[in-house]
């Protein structure tokens, strides 16, 4: 990798990309500038001038062609489009007088973004409740008991991993409906 | 007016409203955010996030269709659900605007 770019690795929660669009801002200001993103959570980012940059996530899942119209829509409005990570859209636009910095500019539409990942969300807790052996009671000695119970445990961790994340996201939700 | 379903669509958000206005022409996204700056007096802006949804909303409803795509570019209009949408906001608003007007001067 040359010497001019860097690579990171952080971890932002779903109702956190307020927080992770301050974080890149700041970076830019120190001269590293968002040059992708990449499953998973990796960042990487290119010398330069320090400039100020700021950037803004969307929540867009669509086939390629649809891509095209969406990111034409962001670059007429001057956005620069970055990348994709699992289907969350980078965007970046450098700060000048009267110019808008928010590609969402209504609380409804912000709210539409949070309420565009909870179905997959939700698909995922309940193919969890579905395929887990959690309902299996099983006796010792039972030849695969260990095995089991292990995929027991694991599967629960990622069930209860994804009820936080749809309760958080839901009070982040309410949180905006509020203001 | 009761009999149609597009009560259910009311009332519209700021940014809808003004979205659907433009629209009374074929219209793509950036021409859309543009005028509704200017038709607002620069009160309502219209970001492309926010526009993006609205249009797959409201395509989806077909209270917009596509007339044009080019250069990547979609344009869009009212369809006459659309108009009748938009006819019915306006007259709720000026039965706002009249019930404001009534007790402007105790304010």
């Amino acid at each position: 990798m040359a010497e001019n770019t860097i690579r990171k690795i952080k971890w932002f929660w779903p109702w956190q990309d307020e927080q992770e669009e301050a974080w890149l801002r700041s970076m830019s200001q120190k001269g590293w500038h968002l040059s992708s993103v990449g499953l998973p959570c990796i960042y990487r980012f290119r010398a330069g001038e320090p400039r100020d940059y700021v950037y803004r996530l969307d929540y867009q899942t669509f086939p390629k062609k649809d891509n095209q119209e969406y990111q034409q829509l962001f670059r007429d409005a001057g956005w620069e489009y970055i990348g994709e990570m699992s289907a969350w859209q980078y965007f970046r636009k450098e700060v000048k007088e009267e110019e808008t910095l928010e590609i969402f500019t209504d609380v409804e539409s912000k709210i539409a973004k949070y309420k565009r990942i909870l179905p997959f969300l939700w698909l995922f807790w309940i193919i969890l409740i579905v395929v887990s052996p959690i309902g299996i009671s099983i006796d010792n000695p039972y030849p695969w008991w260990g095995a089991i119970r292990a995929t027991q445990v694991f599967t629960l961790l990622i069930w209860l991993f994804f009820t936080y994340v749809i309760i958080k996201l839901t009070l982040r939700i309410r949180q905006l409906k509020r203001l | 007016m009761l009999r149609d379903d597009t009560n259910k669509y009311l009332p519209l958000t700021e940014s809808t409203y003004y979205i659907m206005m433009t629209l009374v022409e074929p219209l793509h996204g950036y021409a859309v955010m543009k005028k509704v700056d200017e038709i607002s007096k620069g009160t309502v802006k219209v970001g492309p996030g926010t526009l993006y949804g609205a249009f797959t909303a409201l395509e989806k409803e077909e209270l917009i269709v596509k007339v044009k795509e080019e250069n990547r570019r979609k344009s869009y209009v009212l369809t006459p659900k659309g108009k009748n949408v938009l006819m019915n906001q306006l007259k709720r608003l000026e039965i706002m605007t009249q019930n404001g007007l009534s007790v402007i001067d105790m304010l």
